[in-house]
């Protein structure tokens, strides 16, 4: 990729030799890394046994193998392409999920609020007689309680108070416990005599009271044993959950918290079939984010990518599902030309809305997309969905229209080519052809570009467009590949998650194979950790836009940097800081002509 | 069915319905401008107004325990714009002062402001999709005095446009006026349209740009504030996960239909306004309801194609102007303009009709099947492809309407008369309704000026 040169340090040839090396070293250490994580991550043993487990149970550990090989390969290509960028990136991903940490210490800043909050119980235990009392709360024997600190209430109760009546000389236990397993308030529990005494307190109860009364479950619950009443007349039991400390309340949410990064950063490669749910996504995310980098190669700010995704699936899903009984090899390649058909003509339209009316492309595209989606869903409600069925979505696609599966029990398919196939059909594109050479001019200098004899209109035309090739691709996937059906949200902001992937990338296409699987690592992570955990999935969004804010604020740093340097004459297409605004450009001119 | 459409249609509730359903269009459009002309367009207005909704809702309920029902509502609208304003600042940091790209920036701040709602509300009520467990509050609504009732004529009309509308409605309005005297009447104003002209210039001439952006971007933030708080607060009383759906985007789009000037922005939010409520009358009748969910968004992008032809035709008068100098008749070519404009109308309401073609071929079953829908479908197709066959040389070259100025008339009054003529036939018969509208037609055609047209220009008429 020609954004290399620029930062290779042109002397010592060894220096030239690390980045190939810790990218060879990266990609086999990620490659046996991820398959020893995937079959248990336990004893060297333990793994064995698992993987011949799969051998025979489905033949495919050699196309995982293939797989985690090809995650390596993407890690190397990553090292290699981007240098010390590369390392830049990797700092701003992991700004990034400190961000998000914190975050969700403070999303479980109230988890240690389970000891406070929940039912419970109150009642006296004796085997004295029991005395009726109109005025009392309860009697010997009887349990009362409530509900402390419940959510969504106006007024939650904090403490309670319970009175019963008393003879002299009864010996009575005072309990006080959680209602029900669930709960685990921490209660502390006093008696207070007739005449406002205090005669006993308890905020525990040991192991052999929890042995001795039933109704007692943990620790956490109270007991008042062996209580000898002084005197006749009401007792009152004041139960209320114990205070919380600062450090109890700090702790439980760094427990937790850690608890959820666990499965936020390690879930994706558990099991199996977590570990498809991560490739199949990263599948998805690549295209989607090759879409993006064409359109930001030329440094138009198209989202429509969105739009696109669901022609191609829309498309691709027809001709999957009306394809009856012919075979697969005719209808996947039918429906996938299909399906880029589609969406280059639904990149098409804001392509000639930007380059001959000068529309502003991030308005359009994002109308558009609405638009795509309404038809869509007008399309699979009224036409795809059979009449049977009980919510919005078409029926399963005959075998000939799914794509053929890698590994068994899983959506991962030959997707896994396809991508590739895209992968080097892109970086032909930009690196290797006219047109992409068209792009990456205009991107960079679009006065340039017109002077130099590009038709820059029908380059940005055609930019948006070809990115509606791989984004309808994407959408092809989606709908053959992962769902094997049509269903409703079959794409929830894709675009977006693809402007994160290629900005990490640079759009570079070399290097968006490795932003595609980082990002949905952290996609299907969220996912598991919202299963795990129960932290709501957005906090990868959350992160999702720190890293758009740091990856776009630091590659301005980089374009003012190599602005400062105009010693030597650069290259007119700069790839790795195609993002700029012209206003951009004026205004740091401006600044520096204040300093001078 | 039609009947109830129309009824509803031509009423003044309908016109309440569109003060109600432009105030979050218009708000933000509000916002859009000032940031716009400025020079720092804010993308990021979306996430803003979900922050503020998300944030109106919830402190709305949370607070009404401790202040009271009556101010809990204002506390509300008082922390949402809190929230709205420090995006909009923390979007200014990222672009002004650690040099992000503004575009990008403002995604950034559109996901963030629908994530962390999403999540926030997730942590609060374990429910992902609306706080419909809160007890949100509703900011107030205004009541006119009934004396305005008992006015003859109008008086009932009024009355009903206008009462019962929130205070959001009106803040609104008055902001159109608000922005106005900003921009064209402070010294801050002149400070802000300067910055976005020239920033160099304005940096020369002592103006700090920098801080005239930040204060641009934090009134920006401010309108989306008001309009998110509208969403969540005005006639509903909760929050929904992206409840915005777009109207931050299309805001964007507004100023530039509007001339980028606060009345056209306010007219031009009407039209959108106008789209809106139509979208959900339609939905009464028996269509699917993506159909009518699509025009607001089809009227965007019209809209941006119409301003970008209306740019290009303006360029080419004004070129004809540099050549002609003296010679150039400023009525005439006036007229010529907005006879053009009125082809690119014509032409993109056909468009519709092609959209609701694929529509009806695409999706037969949801309009009575393929024995009703094609038949309508390939109508209205053609129809549709023949109105922008015949308007459409006129809108590539503007010039054409000067030598082929009785085609020009033929194609527009043919289109309006097929417009009106449809629209008519919900009142009459089918042959007194395109009578009519053969009239109407030729009225309005008359009305633009289709008359000075066709005499020509006359040189030596308008001295410069």
């Amino acid at each position: 990729m020609t954004s290399t040169p620029r930062r290779t340090p042109p002397s010592a040839p060894a220096a030239r030799l690390i980045a190939p090396l810790l990218a060879a070293v990266f990609a086999i250490g990620v490659t046996f890394f991820i398959t020893y994580r995937i079959f248990g991550g336990e004893t060297l043993d333990a793994v064995m046994q698992a993987i011949n487990d799969r051998q025979t149970e489905a033949n495919d550990f050699a196309a995982i193998l293939f797989i985690n090989a090809l995650v390596g390969i993407s890690v190397a290509l990553f090292i290699v392409q981007l240098r010390r960028i590369a390392l830049r990136v990797t700092i701003t991903v992991v700004v990034a999920l400190i961000f998000g940490f914190i975050m969700t210490t403070v999303f479980n800043l109230d988890s240690a609020n389970r000891y406070i909050r929940g039912e419970f119980r109150v009642s006296v235990v004796t085997e004295a007689e029991v005395i009726e009392d109109e005025a009392a709360d309860m009697e010997y024997g009887q349990a009362r309680g409530d509900d402390f600190n419940r959510q969504g209430v106006l007024n939650p109760i904090s403490e309670a108070a319970y009175t019963f009546a008393g003879r002299q000389g009864d010996l009575i236990n005072v309990l006080a416990y959680a209602a029900n397993r669930r709960s685990e308030v921490d209660l502390q529990v006093e008696l207070i005599a007739p005449d406002g005494t205090s005669i006993g307190a308890s905020n525990f109860a040991t192991d052999e009271q929890v042995e001795q009364f039933d109704d007692l479950q943990s620790v956490n619950d109270a007991i008042i044993q062996g209580i000898t009443l002084p005197a006749d007349g009401l007792y009152t039991i004041h139960v209320r959950p114990q205070d919380l400390q600062t450090g109890t309340i700090l702790s439980e949410a760094l427990t937790n918290t850690r608890g959820a990064y666990e499965a936020f950063l390690l879930g994706a490669i558990s099991r199996v079939n977590r570990w498809a749910v991560w490739i199949q996504d990263a599948l998805t995310l690549i295209l989607v984010g090759l879409a993006i980098s064409i359109v930001f190669r030329a440094r138009q700010f198209s989202l429509g990518a969105e739009g696109q995704l669901y022609f191609g699936a829309l498309v691709s899903g027809v001709i999957a599902l009306s394809g009856g009984a012919l075979p697969g090899w005719i209808i996947i390649p039918v429906a996938l030309v299909a399906a880029m058909t589609a969406g280059f003509l639904w990149g098409l339209l804001p392509g000639i809305l930007k380059a001959y009316l000068n529309a502003n492309e991030l308005v359009s595209t994002l109308m558009l997309n609405t638009i795509a989606v309404r038809f869509y869903e007008l399309v699979l409600t009224f036409q795809l969905q059979p009449p049977e069925a009980g919510y919005t979505a078409s029926s399963d696609y005959p075998l000939s229209g799914q794509l053929p599966v890698l590994v068994a029990n899983t959506q991962v398919t030959i997707a896994v080519f396809i991508v590739i196939i895209a992968v080097i059909a892109v970086w032909l594109l930009i690196t290797r052809t006219p047109l992409g050479y068209e792009i990456r001019t205009a991107g960079s200098n679009l006065k340039f570009a017109n002077y130099g004899g590009i038709n820059t209109k029908r380059t940005i035309m055609l930019s948006l467009a070809v990115s509606g090739i791989v984004a309808g691709l994407a959408g092809a996937h989606l709908g053959m590949g992962i769902h094997r059906m049509l269903i409703l949200n079959i794409s929830l902001g894709l675009a977006f998650e693809g402007v994160v992937v290629a900005l990490l990338a640079r759009n570079n296409p070399l290097v968006i194979p490795f932003t595609g699987l980082l990002y949905a690592y952290l996609r299907s992570g969220a996912q598991f950790m919202e299963r795990d955990a129960n932290i709501s999935f957005e906090i990868v969004r959350i992160i999702q836009a720190v890293i758009i804010l740091l990856i776009t604020a630091e590659a301005l740093l980089a374009f003012v940097q190599s602005r400062r340097k105009l010693t030597t004459p650069a290259e007119p297409s700069t790839p790795t800081t195609t993002m700029e605004s012209p206003r951009l450009i004026i205004e740091s001119s401006a600044g520096e002509k204040k300093n001078v | 069915m039609f009947e109830t459409v129309r009824d509803s249609i031509f009423s003044a509730l309908f016109l309440a319905a569109i003060l109600r359903v432009t105030t979050p269009i218009l708000l933000p459009s509000l916002g859009a401008l000032i940031s716009d002309r400025a020079g720092v367009i804010n993308i990021g207005l979306e996430g803003m107004m979900l922050g503020a909704a998300f944030t109106g809702a919830v402190v709305s309920a949370f607070a009404a325990p401790v202040v009271g029902v009556e101010l809990a509502p204002w506390v509300g609208l008082l922390s949402a714009c809190g929230i709205s304003v420090s995006m909009a600042l923390l979007l200014g940091l990222f672009h002004l002062r650690f040099k992000g790209d503004l575009i990008l920036s403002g995604v950034a701040m559109n996901v963030l402001g629908s994530a962390a709602t999403v999540a926030i509300l997730y942590e609060l009520t374990g429910n992902r999709g609306d706080s419909g467990d809160l007890a949100s509050l509703q900011m107030p609504f205004i009541q006119l005095p009934a004396f305005i009732n008992d006015i003859p004529l109008i008086g009932g009309f009024l009355y009903t446009v206008f009462n019962n509308q929130s205070v959001m409605t009106w803040i609104a309005f008055f902001s159109i006026f608000a922005v106005w005297f900003i921009l064209y009447r402070t010294p801050f104003g002149m400070h802000l349209r300067a910055s976005g002209e020239n920033p160099s210039a304005a940096e020369s001439v002592g103006i700090r740009v920098t801080r005239v952006r930040y204060a641009a971007l934090a009134l920006s933030g401010l309108f989306a504030g008001f309009g998110g708080v509208h969403l969540s607060m005005g006639y509903l009383s909760l929050f929904q996960r992206d409840m915005t759906s777009g109207r931050g985007f299309i805001a964007l789009a507004t100023p530039l239909l509007g001339g980028n000037n606060p009345v056209g922005t306010g007219i031009a939010s009407l039209v959108f306004g106008f789209f809106d409520a139509l979208a959900i009358r339609i939905g009464s009748l028996q269509l699917p309801s993506m159909l009518p969910q699509m025009i607001p968004y089809i009227a965007v992008v019209m809209a941006l194609v119409i301003y970008a032809l209306q740019t290009r035709q303006l360029l080419r008068v004004r070129a004809l102007r540099s050549v002609e100098g003296i010679h150039f008749d400023v009525s005439y070519w006036r007229v010529v303009s907005r006879l053009s404009v009125l082809h690119v109308l014509m032409a993109m309401i056909a468009v519709i009709g092609i959209i609701i073609t694929i529509s009806l071929f695409s999706a037969p079953d949801g309009f009575g099947g393929a024995a009703v829908a094609y038949p309508i479908g390939a109508i209205i197709g053609i129809a549709s492809a023949l109105l922008i066959v015949i308007n459409i040389p006129f809108i590539s070259r503007v010039e054409r309407l000067t030598a082929q100025g009785m085609w020009s008339a033929a194609a527009s009054t043919l289109s309006l008369t097929v417009y009106f003529g449809l629209f008519l036939s919900l009142f009459f018969d089918t042959i007194p309704a395109v009578l009519i509208a053969v009239v109407l037609a030729f009225a309005v055609w008359l009305v633009l000026g289709g008359w000075r047209m066709l005499r020509g220009s006359s040189p030596t008429a308008a001295p410069a």
